[in-house]
């Protein structure tokens, strides 16, 4: 094969494969299954009131460290805080402008196709049947890959851990929800500005709370189909002179969703799928390298071996040829018997010294 | 924008109206039941659905009695209703199938719709209810208990207005547009003066005192002062005649809080329907702790009381007194 033959060949794999790939993205193959059943909590902003009683609740019932501002002290919530590894969750105060202050909750959103799970590959996090996304750090090597996959920034690595350090994030009280007991911040919440429930049953809820008070809400459920869908959905109040957009309408809910600081430009596809195509490719490169390599490998040996059988075959032909026409003259000189002992002479000698040869190659 | 030809009959519409509502001032018969209005136009009137084609309605609602007198008291001038700058009739351009004159928005929508998308020009149209949503919104009295209720769109709510008691027969004529301004303003009248104001009844305010304790805890039981509350929202809404109309039993302010069971002056208390614990058949349904705290916030906020605090959980039910 010339190197033009190889090009073309590799061309024509490389579109196929893309062919393929894009026939998987197409039919929204997912990499989690979807579980119809799973909880969510829906977080409606209107009724928070930013008493930090979730807070005091993920850390009593998930026995995290002792905060250094006791959780009576509001006030800072109007630092733009982030989850940390002691704690999970917290409440940030935003200003939509006209003297209006709204709470939002920061928490893992559980997603229905985490990203965190598709970056990992000691495939460390779970996505569970009862909606949670949970995290195993007995293979955990640290790489810190969910941290930059999670759209959310979730995870939090525990930086001032020495030996063994392990990234911490929400669970959503797995291990409670498994006994039948509330999330500790669902069940701490004062005014049930966290509603737990199915997670199609909370859509559901959401949609009647917009259609009773179409002035008080924005039409749009974050998380519904945000990232591919989220197990935790938020409810936005709509700021006061705003007209309401079209239901669930991103764009035109984006200069609202800026201001209580959750992405708009996340698109409703689940973030493991867009690396679907690249990494679609490399099952596909590794499995035709050795072909094509092989092939070439094999070709090459072939056509050598075929040389090299033209080449003795030649060589012997001589070589008998040579060897006749000097028996023929000895047998008209000396008669036919010498002539056969001559050439069972000769014979045996050019095979030894062809066996020597061949050991001689051999040797060296 | 209208075509030539649709303004001259507009016109021509409105001088007629002028022309009727002179003879109609002269005319004795009703005018001394009513004050009359500063615009000229009949103190109320009743508002038939007309049919345009000389045909009644099949429909069973009553048609509505508009008091032009107070509302016109109540906004600032005509355009605010009257939005096309003429003083012509709703009916005009906004039929029951709708037309291309009223850009294809029917009566009933007319009369009827909310959350109308705001005009890039900022003359915003309103509608009979969003005027009054926006009324009652804004106004601080109102505002507390209307954060936290969305009122029942019931049979009783509809008849606020659609109460004119009008025969068949004048059903008949009305919407067929043959009856006269005089016949019209009879009824209507007749609707407006007949009706009742709601009556007080004994009782209305008690129990004095409640004590939550159900769910103390943490803190102390809480004391909510029921008189206080429902007295003093009474007396701040007592003078206005929006809120006289739709509170059209004097259980409808109860039911701000005494939500979702029936008129009634002994309604069920908050724990019969909300459980201390969620129920999980009914996700959606708060818990005791939250429904007690969400209407007692939810109204404060609405009303912009800014004390105490929401956060400020000691003001309302005292912390227990420390452990010796």
């Amino acid at each position: 094969m010339n190197r033009r033959k190889f090009l073309t060949f590799m061309g024509t794999a490389g579109v196929v494969s893309a062919l393929g790939t894009a026939k998987v993205a197409e039919a929204g193959v997912h990499t989690f299954p979807y579980y119809d059943n799973g909880y969510g909590v829906l977080h409606d902003m209107t009724r928070c009131i930013g008493c930090r009683q979730c807070e005091a609740g993920c850390n009593k019932v998930n026995n995290l460290k002792k905060p250094d501002v006791p959780f009576t002290d509001v006030t800072v919530t109007h630092k733009r805080r982030r989850t940390t590894t002691t704690e999970w969750t917290v409440v940030n105060r935003y200003d939509l402008g006209h003297n209006e202050f709204v709470f939002r909750k920061i928490q893992c959103f559980h997603c229905n196709d985490p990203a965190c799970a598709s970056a990992c590959f000691t495939k460390c996090y779970k996505k569970n049947p009862d909606g949670s996304v949970t995290y195993d750090d007995t293979q955990c090597v640290g790489c810190r890959y969910c941290m930059v996959a999670c759209p959310f920034y979730i995870p939090t690595f525990e930086y001032e851990e020495a030996f063994d350090p392990i990234i911490q994030k929400c669970t959503f009280c797995h291990n409670r929800l498994e006994k039948g007991q509330l999330p500790g911040c669902v069940e701490s919440c004062t005014m049930d500005a966290l509603t737990f429930g199915r997670r199609k049953d909370l859509i559901n809820i959401a949609r009647k709370r917009i259609a009773e008070n179409p002035d008080k809400y924005l039409d749009y459920i974050y998380g519904e189909h945000d990232a591919g869908g989220t197990a935790w959905m938020v409810l936005m109040p709509k700021p006061k002179g705003m007209p309401q957009i079209a239901t669930g309408n991103a764009a035109e809910a984006a200069p609202a969703m800026k201001k209580i600081g959750l992405d708009t430009h996340l698109g409703t596809q689940p973030m493991g799928e867009l690396t679907y195509g690249a990494l679609g490719t490399v099952p596909m490169i590794i499995s035709f390298w050795p072909v094509i390599f092989g092939g070439a490998y094999g070709m090459t040996k072939r056509r050598e071996a075929i040389a090299k059988a033209n080449q003795e075959k030649a060589v012997a032909e001589e070589r008998q040829k040579t060897l006749e026409t000097v028996v023929q003259c000895i047998e008209k000189e000396q008669g036919k018997e010498a002539a056969d002992k001559a050439r069972a002479a000769m014979t045996a000698a050019l095979d030894e010294q062809d066996a020597k040869a061949e050991k001689g190659g051999e040797d060296k | 924008m209208r075509n030539g030809k649709a303004l001259l009959t507009q016109t021509l519409k409105a001088a007629a109206c002028t022309f009727c509502l002179f003879a109609l001032c002269a005319g004795p018969v009703a005018a001394a039941e009513l004050e009359e209005t500063d615009s000229g136009a009949p103190s109320a009137m009743v508002m038939f659905p007309v049919t345009g084609d000389g045909t009644a309605t099949k429909g069973s609602m009553k048609p509505a009695v508009f008091n032009h007198l107070i509302h016109e008291k109540a906004v600032s001038d005509c355009v605010t209703c009257h939005h096309t700058g003429d003083p012509q009739s709703c009916a005009d351009c906004h039929t029951l199938t709708g037309s291309p004159e009223g850009n294809g928005i029917t009566l009933e929508r007319a009369m009827h719709a909310t959350n109308i998308a705001p005009r890039a020009d900022g003359n915003t149209p309103k509608s009979c209810v969003s005027c009054h949503e926006e009324r009652y919104k804004a106004k601080q009295e109102c505002a507390g208990c209307h954060n936290i209720v969305v009122p029942a769109r019931d049979d009783k709510w509809c008849a606020v207005c659609h109460n004119a008691n009008v025969t068949p027969e004048q059903l008949a004529k009305g919407s067929a547009g043959s009856l006269t301004a005089e016949e019209n303003l009879e009824i209507a009248t007749k609707s407006v003066t007949t009706k009742v104001a709601p009556e007080k009844v004994p009782g209305y305010f008690e129990p004095t005192k409640v004590i939550i304790d159900t769910l103390a805890d943490e803190y102390q039981p809480c004391l909510f002062s029921h008189r206080r509350h429902v007295a003093s929202l009474v007396e701040r809404i007592k003078n206005d005649k929006l809120a006289e109309a739709f509170h059209y039993q004097p259980e409808v302010i109860c039911a701000t809080c005494h939500h979702q069971s029936p008129l009634s002056m002994t309604p069920p208390k908050c724990g019969s329907c909300h459980q201390t614990k969620i129920d999980p058949a009914n996700p959606g349904r708060p818990n005791l702790k939250a429904a007690y705290h969400l209407q007692c916030m939810g109204c404060h906020t609405g009303m912009g009381v800014q004390r105490p605090a929401n956060t400020d959980c000691t003001t309302c039910h005292k912390a227990k007194p420390a452990a010796e």
